[in-house]
């Protein structure tokens, strides 16, 4: 599936700012089922500087600082991202073996993950803990427990997991701000989709379980008979959890993320886009700055997600604009 | 006290200095190391025995016997070939010089030493809060003295420990084989706050992310040294043992001297020298980045960047413009290239670490990833200070360095390794139980000192939550002594020492150290627990080891300087001479330039209120208290001051109230200007630039307001006691009123004579000026207002407010007319009060200002009004042509029109060279 993204941010300040440094994530990542065809970062004023990074979770992640005073700060990412179902192409690449995988007791992946000297080293620990957003806390090892029955497969149980969330949790605009952490959200039993994605991880760290913050877009379908309107969309965000490679690996292989969606209660497909990973929102939010002056501001943010036919079509489509 | 000394000493009048020192000294407690006769007392307490863990990585107990066995076959090995009680060799050599004689001086010695503490506001601010308790440091009169063995043991060993710290460090951040081979756990690095992503692939100069590593050390019953913990992200101590040193080495100049005690100085430009020599530019500077004055040890910072001679920086001091550092300093943008920071890391870059902190400098960590400046120590450290690491140590330096450690850890245990812990939890009430990871908010736990309730509660949080606790060994501490008024008492020290670098790639220890006592029956040594320090003497003349750090030996030091030879000021000037030199000319930070500029405001703010409450005070119970034209013009200048709220009745209606309303308002902070408030206002600005000022001026500034505020106290509440102390307590406001007076004087003379007049000065001095013109046009305008100038009582009132009673009458004698008064008041160019000689010498202050910091101030200048031209040349238009004797209206536009000139300035002042030290930093994420 082709997806054109354009994702629009407006600050609009008062006072002016003075000076500005800002770290963003907008740029759609290139991975197995996703292939970034083409990417643009506009920033309005321009930036006095700018420089692009990979960040240690394999993100894009752009610095850029502002010296001039502005009062309007305009950041647009404009993406087309080719994207394809991954587990139909795992499953017929390593066959058998991911399905024994698939298989075995979430037990077996906890006790991998618990430290003896000189045991195998997996770059999964990394989301292993608590952080800033995603705090230890028994009532996450409560909600989690009934998913985890011993012996299920962690799949099956993460599964469980996704869905006790979605029906427990009530979704609600507005009812969280970005910082609410994933206990806040927990506690009053309702949030957006970055709380969903939170707590998801925080319970299955609270297993024991590696587990990590997925920001990105999905495609969503206008009301039948309306045309899809522009900017009416949103960024989102789900959880992924991981899944040891096969054994015989010796635990040290790469294993597999296995992306849930709390918010809509199924798993992320090919209509879905993927930003950046990261242990919780705070590692990979799009757009966080710090600004000199600019006490007050309205923020704006417009996420547009079309289907398109083919990269010609688009610049058909925009040589018309 | 002092009698009680005596006595006991003179009962031991014919005996040895040390025998009366052993007499004077009861011996540790049992199982503790004795510093004092070098030896363990008696027997040592069961310890932890025979167990090992499973563990290849933690597997250190093994290592080390059991400090049971070794305790027993040293003391007994000691007892069988010595007499009763003898003084260790050190201690016998310190009381030698001393002598008899010298024990009836200690009591004096103590009294001096709190003196010099006080005088030089030696503080720890206990909570770190604004409105905390800046206490007094506390330190002891004895200091702790290591031989040459213990020290070299010392050396060795934290030298070779600070190199593996670095290695594991530079490990972590780099290609983490530690991890990959599982030799450190994931929990202690990924698992840690402490640990920065941010920082991940970072390299630093030299290989060096540590200059400064802190290593807190015990001493074992087995008389062995053993590392407790270790402090990396910005370890403190460094100025306070300084400190330390220079009060107690002047106490015992002999012993000092003769025992070749090592110097301190040549550790501390080592540190220095080791950032530049590893600066990416020649001419490299330098500063010290402070979280500012509420926290605890900001006394420390002040202290460290005067000796080091270092700009004092707080995060808004600093900016970062295309992956580069600059601090604003009133000429500019200065490029930084080295940072001493005191700050915590987490607070270092709200762009990428806490979004909250006010603290940091947004855009660092760019400048630290483009190698564009030096941190001392570099960020990320912290995860190096968990005592889980100790357990990990021994494996580590074989894996790292191949060597195996020179010093041991106190025998440590991470219980996040399941067969450790399971291993540990039977032995808990024979250890102490830490917290893995900082923020928990968990003390450290003795588990002798629990019931077997307590301990089975603590051994089932470790069963949920192992990774979250440590289990170390239980160690009794050495015992120093410690001089207690009538005797010596022994009492429980930990050692905290430093390294730093050598200047050649490695580290040395500095010579030295804070050693931190326990209280009375405690065991743990804290500061903020109220324990107290010593002085750490580190003796030279022991050849061995000392060739690893070749600076560290005494001879490097001009020693011996005649008779006098410990000459610690000396020491210092030498030193500051040598940072200033290297630093050149000290830039005026914006901050400290706002600083002094309100320094400078409320400084003469407090003394144009305090002359105006007194002679308020003195008018209304004067002979001219009938005058209303004397009153309406006092009520309107209180008034206009803020000494009154304008809701009291004025003098002229209710003199008493009035009067009432002025006395109890001085204090009033809430009333923003009263003397209080003023006097207040006056620490807060001196507090932040504190680094410049002398210790003398700051102790002024203190003592200043708390005077005032007991005074006035006192006076209050006695006031409530009893009715007819009213009548009284006039002269008993007057009489605070008059001491803060001299306090002032004190304060305003170090402000003109001792202060290095740089443009910081300068601002200083035009913030006075600013507000005394304002102050004096204003009481020329209510004076001529009222009418008070053509009163005799209003007339003295105005030369009285104008601190020119004296000059008046020697120039005028009894003259009272409006020329005269305007003469001395407005025109005379050698009266520091006339308007006159303000303005000229602000002109002059905003004319150098302009020049140095090469900003065009000359509208500025031009601007203000010139008194001499407008009543020289036009006196006759200003003043009522003879006859008409009340219209002034021309006049008191013109001293308006100064008003507003002083307020204007001020205004452009604050825009031109303050604006970017002021409005805050704030974050934002989407």
């Amino acid at each position: 599936m082709l997806l054109h993204v354009v994702h629009v941010t407006r600050y609009q300040y008062t006072p002016w700012v003075e000076s500005a440094h800002h770290v963003v994530h907008l740029k759609p990542a290139s991975k197995p089922g996703q292939t970034l065809l083409r990417h643009s970062l506009d920033i309005s004023p321009t930036p006095a500087q700018r420089r692009e990074v990979v960040d240690g979770y394999g993100n894009s992640r752009s610095y850029f600082s502002l010296q001039t005073s502005h009062d309007v700060l305009r950041v647009m990412a404009d993406s087309v991202v080719s994207t394809s179902s991954v587990l139909q192409g795992r499953d017929q690449a390593e066959g058998s073996a991911m399905t024994a995988l698939l298989r075995s007791p979430w037990e077996r992946v906890r006790d991998q993950f618990r430290y003896r000297a000189g045991a195998a080293y997996n770059a999964a620990w990394e989301f292993l803990f608590a952080s800033p957003y995603v705090p230890r806390d028994d009532a996450f090892v409560q909600f989690a427990r009934p998913s985890f029955a011993p012996g299920r497969p962690l799949p099956e149980a993460a599964h469980d997991l996704m869905a006790r969330i979605h029906s427990t949790m009530t979704y609600e605009s507005n009812s969280t701000e970005v910082s609410t952490p994933a206990l806040v959200a927990l506690k009053q039993g309702k949030g957006v989709c970055q709380d969903f994605a939170h707590i998801m991880v925080a319970c299955c760290r609270a297993m024991g379980l590696p587990a990590r913050y997925v920001s990105g877009y999905m495609l969503t379908q206008p009301a039948p008979g309306q045309p899809r309107l522009i900017g009416c969309d949103a960024s989102h965000a789900w959880a992924s959890v991981y899944c040891p490679a096969p054994q015989g690996n010796n635990g040290a292989g790469t294993g597999q993320w296995l992306d849930f969606d709390p918010t809509n209660n199924r798993a992320p497909g090919e209509d879905y886009v993927t930003l950046a990973t990261g242990r919780d929102f705070l590692d990979v939010s799009p757009l966080r700055g710090v600004i000199r002056g600019g006490s007050q501001h309205i923020l704006d943010v417009a996420v547009t997600v079309t289907p398109i036919e083919s990269l010609a079509s688009l610049e058909s489509v925009e040589s018309v604009d | 006290m002092e009698n009680n000394n005596k006595s006991l000493v003179a009962d031991l009048a014919l005996e040895s200095p040390t025998e009366v020192a052993s007499a004077l000294a009861p011996p540790a407690l049992d199982g503790h190391f004795d510093e004092l006769r070098g030896r363990t007392s008696v027997k040592a307490p069961a310890n932890l025995t025979g167990t090992q863990s499973q563990s290849q990585s933690q597997a250190q107990s093994a290592a080390f016997p059991s400090f049971q066995s070794q305790t027993q076959s040293q003391t007994q090995g000691r007892e069988s070939n010595k007499p009763a009680d003898p003084l260790s060799k050190p201690w016998t050599t310190f009381f030698n010089f001393l002598g008899n004689n010298g024990f009836h001086d200690l009591n004096r010695r103590t009294a001096n030493l709190r003196r010099k503490i006080r005088d030089n506001g030696v503080t720890y601010n206990v909570y770190a809060d604004a409105n905390g308790p800046q206490r007094p440091w506390s330190l002891d009169l004895f200091p702790m003295i290591l031989s040459p063995t213990d020290w070299a043991e010392i050396e060795v060993g934290i030298t070779q420990r600070t190199r593996l710290l670095n290695r594991v460090m530079a490990d972590v951040y780099g290609p983490q084989t530690l991890l990959s081979k599982g030799l450190l756990p994931a929990a202690l690095v990924q698992g840690h706050p402490g640990y920065l992503r941010a920082m991940q692939g970072v390299k630093p100069a030299g290989g060096m992310f540590l200059h400064i590593a802190a290593f807190d050390l015990a001493r074992g019953p087995d008389g062995r040294w053993w590392v407790v913990s270790q402090r990396t992200q910005a370890p403190s101590g460094l100025g306070y043992l300084l400190e330390n040193r220079l009060t107690i080495s002047l106490l015992f100049p002999e012993a000092f001297r003769e025992m070749k005690v090592q110097r301190l100085a040549a550790s501390y430009k080592a540190l220095i020298d080791g950032m530049r020599a590893l600066s990416p530019v020649a001419d490299s500077r330098i500063v010290l980045l402070t979280p500012g004055p509420y926290n605890e040890t900001y006394f420390e910072h002040a202290y460290l960047a005067r000796y080091l001679g270092l700009s004092l920086v707080e995060g808004s001091d600093l900016l970062v413009r295309n992956e580069r550092l600059y601090l604003k300093t009133l000429r500019g943008l200065e490029p930084v290239h080295g940072l001493l920071k005191r700050l915590d890391d987490e607070y270092l870059d709200p762009l990428e670490l806490r979004a909250d902190s006010t603290l940091g400098v947004p855009g660092l960590l760019q400048v630290i990833r483009a190698g564009n400046v030096q941190v001392a120590n570099a960020p990320g450290s912290a995860f190096l200070e968990s005592s889980a690491l100790l357990g990990f140590l021994p494996a580590l330096s074989r894996h790292l360095l191949g060597e195996t450690l020179a010093m041991p850890s106190l025998a440590t245990w991470w219980c996040g390794e399941q067969a450790v812990m399971q291993d540990m939890l039977p032995q808990l009430k024979n250890c102490v139980i830490k917290p893995t990871y900082p923020g928990s908010g968990m003390a450290s736990v003795i588990g002798h000192t629990l019931s077997q309730r307590a301990l089975d509660e603590w051994a089932g949080r470790i069963v949920r939550q192992g990774e979250d606790y440590t289990v170390q060994t239980y160690l009794p501490l050495s015992q120093t002594p410690t001089w207690q008024g009538e005797k010596i008492a022994p009492r429980s020290a930990m050692l905290r020492v430093f390294a730093v670098p050598d200047g050649a790639g490695s580290w040395q220890v500095l010579p030295g150290g804070l050693a931190r006592l326990a209280g009375k029956n405690e065991n743990i040594a804290s500061m903020q627990h109220g324990g107290s320090s010593a002085d750490v003497w580190a003796l030279g003349g022991f050849e061995a080891s000392s060739s690893a750090a070749p600076s560290v030996s005494a001879s490097v030091e001009p020693a011996t300087s005649g008779h006098h030879t410990e000459q610690p000021h000396a020491h210092q000037a030498a030193l500051a001479h040598t940072a200033a030199f290297l630093n050149r000319k000290q830039p005026v930070t914006s901050r400290a330039a706002e600083n002094l500029f309100w320094l400078g405001r409320y400084t003469e703010r407090a003394e144009n209120t305090l002359r105006l409450a007194q002679l308020t005070l003195q008018c209304l119970g004067g002979e001219d208290q009938s005058s209303q034209p004397l009153l309406a013009w006092l009520t309107a200048m209180a008034v206009g001051n803020s000494l009154v709220l304008d809701t009291v009745p004025p003098a002229t209606h209710a003199r008493r109230v009035f009067e009432r309303s002025l006395i109890a308002s001085l204090t009033n902070a809430e009333q923003p200007a009263s003397v209080g408030f003023n006097l207040s206002a006056i620490k807060r600005a001196a507090s932040a630039v504190r680094e410049r000022l002398s210790q003398e001026q700051w102790h002024v500034i203190v003592r200043t307001e708390a005077d005032f505020f007991s005074r006035c106290e006192a006076f209050e509440a006695e006031g409530q006691l009893a009715a007819h102390a009213l009548e009284y307590s006039p002269v008993e406001a007057l009489r605070a009123l008059e001491a803060a007076s001299s306090f002032l004087a004190a304060m305003t003379g170090a402000q003109t004579d001792r202060m290095m007049r740089d443009d910081g000065w300068r601002l200083l001095s035009i913030g006075r000026n600013i507000e005394r013109l304002s102050m004096l046009s204003d009481a020329l305008v209510k004076g001529f207002q009222a009418g008070a100038v053509c009163d005799e009582g209003g007339f003295s009132a105005m030369v009285a407010l104008f601190d020119s009673t004296i000059t008046f009458h020697a120039q005028y004698h009894q003259r009272r007319d409006i020329p005269a008064l305007l003469d001395l008041l407005v025109l005379d160019r050698d009266n520091p009060r006339s308007l006159s000689w303000v303005i000229h010498t602000l002109k002059n202050r905003l004319t150098k200002l302009a020049t140095s910091t090469s900003s065009d101030l000359t509208d500025l200048a031009a601007d203000l009004p010139d008194p001499a031209r407008w009543l020289l040349t036009g006196r006759s238009t200003l003043l009522p042509a003879s006859g008409a004797d009340s219209d002034y209206t021309d006049l008191v536009a013109q001293l308006e029109n100064c008003q507003a000139s002083a307020l204007e300035l001020s205004d452009h002042i604050s825009r031109r060279y303050f604006s970017h030290a002021t409005s805050a930093n704030h974050s934002l994420v989407t």
